[in-house]
């Protein structure tokens, strides 16, 4: 129930975010943070009380709460936490907070109704991550769409109509072809066993005919690499994240990304094992020319913004590839990878959204030298970029790490041509690193170094990643009792 | 072959021949001159089935009422030879082609089944088209749909009014 | 025809007395408001009526008419689009100078015709509804005589129904010929007793399909939809698209239930061909629309071929789906329409997109309607037709019709554009203020504001819990043969 409880709250909160809209008050900042505040602190509630007893637990599932919803179709409203699951949606409440303070200045008119899309998106992404009943998995799936849909159309940049479409358009296809791959796992199933449901764990069972299995598991694996993105659908995510608010990149980033990487650890591996393994090879090249590519193209970029996004592209492009090493090892790198690469990459947008605000464009040639004026803003984009490129002691190395050595015993060769990845990741950050905040100085005018608020959200990125680094062993204990389940590591 | 079947022939031959007078005819004026024969020709097919209700409502209503208002627009609008509009040779190819596979679908399906050979004419036989048993059954059987038929008229009634009413 | 025969058929004949009353009223030299009111009140007393009355279902009236749940289910969901298209038009005839009366005439006959389809089970009772809903029609379709596009309008739906009214009459007595009856289930005895399904029925069918595709304006019978809903007076559009479709798509399913056509390969192939044609070319003509109205046609032909696609398995599933279906979009369409007519100045209807920019920034409660409403057409969740649309996949995956089930999702996708097109001008900044004085009848206004609340607290309601609808569906379903 506490489940519900958060998705409500947050759903409550942007809807009277909403209904305050015309006194413009700054309660709704108010309101907005403390909405997710709170599921922050339940959630780390939940963590407390179930994160230690979690190796002893013989179950899965810390919290599973279940009611019916459709009983005619077999729906109901299933929702559980796993290690899995209260890592992401922890990610979520603080990304979450994280975006309603960068929003704080950012966002002037119409506030009211832009945190209640920014709350209403994050509702979407929890439900997500929390679904246990295919259909309600698919609800939030969409749910999620239209208020980021609204949050690029209306508060983003100048392009922002085209963006938009582009977004919403391409993962809607995505989502489409997976219903009816639900649909089509839903008779399978209800024709063995006579119960028409779409329970999760009911579905886990299903036998299917090998000719038709593969088609149901491409329904869902191309509404999953859509979002994830991988390299052929990358094409929505540069416009999505460059014209988006910072706010929206962020959730971009840090959150829907990671839907994708959730939704095939979740749904693909365990219902069609066998089939995934036949794919694993080209799941696992795609991952490795998403990878190089998308290093490649964010060292080709000059729109700040959109170097970043295409960073996400090589990022996940690693996700891929560990996924479908099928290793143990290579999955803990996963789980570390969607979390420092949500830290990471949502930091930089961060970054990018602050400089926006201050010299107002996003163009790295019209930047340079910002290091001067701003030092402190300079020293956390310094941490951030060599986060993304691997720095020993900070979260995404291990993360990469890990997920190479567990490919390597997959498959050598594409573990060598991922790590040239790596090299090019040195190269674009270094490039960032120069262009922006190094060399003579380029500014038209003054600017003012980072505020207090922006130093919190700076600070807490900055420690989070740290912490990472560091202590790895902490989110490997919380997510290890599910990535060790066997239906995630075969043979 | 008795007069029934005399009568038959003949008034096939009429209709089909003033049928295809209304297609060739130059002058529109003619064609509908032509196509009231058609309908007496018609007409005296449905005596011969014994359904002199039918025979008479088709005169009344279309050799009579119809065929004047075509005559009144064909005079109004003044049409003749020189202004009819010059239809292309495809337009007539393709009319002909889809006319001619329909005719060849219903003789195929006149000469395939078989209770309806040699029967030509059912003079007295049956009381279907009498006037008395269409009375019964329109207000007895069908009483509902005869009155959603009235309410038929009274919506084109009202439609004709509202549209053509001076403000 | 006996007492109780009479109480099932109690419904209708209200709603054949409300036009009298109305005439009468007019007569009397009764107002608007009067006359507006009274409509109100006898509408609600035919849903009262048919609450009455469910004691009694189901009935056959033979040799024409069966009141059953199916009927009931049907003719309920018309007359509720009427209520709600009748509250509109007082608003909309109010600021405009002909006089809007002998309008709701014509709304009532025409209902009565729509209701009369829904409990057909005979061709003539098939045909006299069918009539009764065009001819009305006509000269509703034309009513705002001053205007261009409505006379055009008019002469072009009579033109095309009349023609396809021909064609309907040919294809009934081709099937006639074959099987000798006029009732569906006789005609579903005797094609049985025949075994193979000939060539002569197939052929009748066919012709008679021309008119349901048009009526429901199926393609390649589409080309009347945009400039009708165009020209159109919008409440006559918005009944077109909800009343006039409901009525023609119940006898229709109806005739394919009672003759088992989903196990005529033939006739299911030339279905599935219609469905895909619509779909792909409702979609595809929607892409580029600048007129809303236009717009909201090439949707409802696309929308009509997903409805094929639920129509195409012919069981259970099939039927409740299509039902269901079929409420979804009548209540987001009425959503919609009822937006545009609120939003018509005085001297035009609201149908330029451009009309539209900003709106939210300037009547948020509009563009928040009419965005539930697109995104309702659109099939996202927590609509109405999201659910809708489910209920059609499920259906069509539970038989696979692969192919119309892959049509289905990959021209809704190209839908979304327009969809999305449209809500992007309602969020786009700069907002074009719609002048329009609205002091004309405060009561109405409210009216019609209310009744838009109930129809998105509907569309959100039945994309939560659909499982009361459903149930209530089921129910009624069951109430049958």
């Amino acid at each position: 129930m506490i489940l519900i409880w958060m998705i409500i709250i947050l759903l409550a909160g942007g809807i009277l975010c909403w209904l305050l809209s015309k006194s413009n008050s700054p309660a709704i900042k108010w309101i907005a943070l403390l909405a997710v505040l709170i599921d922050l602190v339940l959630l780390l509630n939940i963590w407390l009380q179930h994160g230690q007893g979690l190796t002893a637990n013989t179950g899965n599932w810390m919290i599973q709460y279940q009611s019916a919803w459709i009983p005619s179709f077999g729906i109901s409203f299933h929702v559980a936490m796993d290690g899995l699951s209260l890592i992401l949606v922890m990610l979520t409440f603080f990304l979450g907070t994280l975006a309603v303070l960068c929003s704080w200045k950012e966002i002037e008119k119409r506030a009211g109704f832009y945190y209640f899309n920014l709350l209403w998106t994050l509702a979407g992404i929890t439900g997500v991550f929390v679904a246990l009943d295919l259909f309600l998995f698919y609800f939030f799936w969409e749910v999620m769409l239209v208020p980021m849909y609204l949050l690029i159309l209306i508060w983003g940049d100048k392009n922002r109509r085209y963006a938009a479409y582009k977004f919403f358009i391409f993962t809607q296809a995505g989502g489409l072809l997976m219903l009816i791959s639900i649909l089509a796992l839903y008779f399978i199933h209800g024709a063995q066993s006579g119960t028409y449901t779409y329970d999760y764990l009911s579905l886990l069972g299903t036998r299917i005919d090998p000719s038709v299995a593969k088609w149901i598991m491409m329904g869902f694996m191309i509404a999953f690499v859509i979002k994830l993105p991988m390299v052929p659908f990358h094409n929505w995510l540069p416009d999505a994240h460059s014209e988006a608010p910072t706010a929206g990149s962020l959730i971009l980033a840090g959150l829907l990304l990671k839907t994708g990487a959730y939704g095939i650890i979740r749904f693909v591996l365990p219902l069609f094992q066998q089939y995934a393994a036949d794919i694993a090879w080209w799941a696992m090249l795609f991952g490795v020319i998403g990878v190089i590519y998308g290093a490649m193209m964010a060292f080709a970029q000059t729109d700040l913004k959109r170097l970043i996004a295409y960073t996400s592209v090589s990022h996940m492009g690693f996700v891929l590839t560990g996924i479908f090493a099928f290793r143990e090892i290579a999955m803990q790198g996963v789980i570390m990878q969607i979390i420092t690469h949500g830290i990471s990459t949502g930091a930089l947008f961060v970054l990018a959204g602050m400089i926006k605000e201050r010299l107002h464009t996003r163009d790295i040639s019209q930047m340079g030298g910002l290091w001067s004026y701003m030092p402190a803003m300079g020293g956390a984009a310094m941490l951030f970029t060599m986060a993304s490129l691997g720095l020993p002691a900070l979260g995404n190395f291990i993360a990469e790490f890990l997920i190479l050595l567990g490919t390597f015993q997959a498959n050598p060769t594409f573990t060598v041509l991922a790590s040239t990845g790596l090299v090019f990741s040195a190269l674009y950050s270094l490039r960032l690193m120069q262009k922006v905040f190094l060399g003579p100085p380029n500014a038209p005018h003054k600017v003012n170094d980072i505020s207090g608020r922006e130093f919190i959200i700076l600070a807490a990125l900055s420690i989070s990643i740290v912490l990472l680094g560091l202590f790895p062993q902490a989110v490997l204990d919380v997510a290890g009792k599910v990535i060790s389940n066997k239906l995630y590591v075969i043979r | 072959m008795g007069t029934a079947q005399i009568l038959f022939w003949s008034l096939t031959a009429l209709a089909l021949i003033s049928a295809i007078m209304v297609l060739v005819s130059k002058n529109p004026v003619y064609s509908v001159l032509w196509l009231i024969v058609v309908f007496f020709a018609i007409s005296g097919h449905y005596i011969l089935l014994n359904a002199q209700f039918l025979a008479i409502v088709n005169l009344i209503v279309y050799a009579g009422a119809i065929m004047v208002l075509f005559l009144f627009v064909i005079m109004l609008m003044n049409l003749n030879t020189e202004t009819e509009p010059q239809k292309s040779i495809w337009m007539k190819f393709f009319g002909v082609v889809a006319g001619g596979l329909l005719l060849s679908f219903f003789i195929s399906f006149v000469i395939s089944s078989a209770d309806l050979k040699g029967k030509s004419a059912q003079l007295k036989e049956g009381e279907i088209g009498l006037i008395k048993t269409l009375g019964k059954a329109l207000f007895n059987d069908y009483v509902i749909p005869f009155e959603i038929a009235s309410i038929l008229f009274l919506s084109a009634m009202v439609g004709a009014v509202v549209i053509g009413k001076k403000d | 025809m006996t007492e109780q025969q009479l109480m099932a058929l109690l419904p209708f004949m209200v709603l054949a007395a409300a036009s009298i009353v109305i005439i009468l009223l007019i007569a009397f030299r009764q107002g608007h408001t009067v006359i507006q009111v009274t409509g109100f009140l006898l509408m609600c007393l035919v849903i009262f009526a048919m609450w009455y009355v469910r004691g009694v279902l189901p009935q056959t009236i033979a040799p024409l008419l069966i009141v059953d749940g199916f009927g009931a289910l049907f003719t309920g969901l018309i007359v509720f689009c009427v209520l709600v298209v009748g509250l509109f038009s007082y608003i909309y005839f109010e600021e405009r100078e002909e006089n809007p009366r002998e309008y709701y005439i014509l709304i009532f006959l025409s209902t009565l015709g729509a209701a009369i389809l829904t409990i057909s089970r005979h061709f003539m009772s098939f045909f006299i509804g069918l009539e009764l809903l065009s001819i009305s029609l006509y000269a509703l379709i034309a009513y705002l005589r001053t205007r261009n596009n409505a006379i055009e309008a008019g002469i072009k739906y009579l033109v095309l129904a009349a023609l396809t009214s021909a064609f309907l009459l040919f294809g009934m007595a081709l099937i006639y010929m074959e099987t000798g009856s006029m009732d569906f289930a006789v005609i579903a005895q005797r094609l049985n007793a025949a075994g193979k399904s000939s060539a002569l029925f197939l052929t009748g069918f066919g012709v008679m399909m021309v008119a349901v595709g048009f009526k429901l304006a199926l393609v390649p019978f589409h080309l009347w939809a945009a400039d009708v809903y165009q020209g159109a007076p919008s409440p006559v559009a918005s009944f077109i698209a909800t009343v006039s479709k409901v009525g023609v798509f119940a006898v229709f399913l109806r005739f394919c239930q009672e003759l088992h056509l989903q196990n005529n390969s033939a006739v299911m192939m030339l279905i599935s061909a219609v469905a895909i044609l619509s779909m792909i070319s409702g979609n595809i003509l929607a892409l580029r629309q600048q007129n809303l109205k236009r717009l909201l046609a090439y949707s409802s032909i696309a929308h009509f071929g997903y409805l094929l696609v639920a129509f195409l398995p012919g069981n259970n599933t099939g039927v409740e789906a299509a039902v269901f279906y079929l409420t979804a979009y009548a209540i987001t369409i009425l959503a919609a329409f009822g937006i545009i007519i609120l939003l018509s100045p005085g001297e035009k209807d609201a149908d330029s997109l451009s009309m539209y920019r900003g709106l939210f920034w300037d009547k948020p409660f509009m563009a928040i309607v009419l965005t539930v409403a697109l995104l309702s057409l659109a099939g996202i969740p927590l609509t109405a037709g999201f659910i809708g649309k489910f209920y059609v996949l499920t259906a069509g995956v539970e038989q696979r019709a692969w192919l119309p089930v892959i049509v289905l999702v990959i021209t809704s996708v190209i839908g979304l554009y327009y969809y999305l097109r449209i809500i992007s001008t309602i969020f786009a900044d700069s907002p074009v203020t719609i002048q329009k004085e609205r002091s004309l009848n405060q009561f109405f206004y409210t009216a019609s504001y209310a009744a838009l609340v109930v129809l998105t607290l509907l569309l959100f309601g039945i994309g939560v819990m659909p499982a009361v609808i459903i149930q209530g569906i089921k129910q009624f379903l069951v109430i049958d043969r």
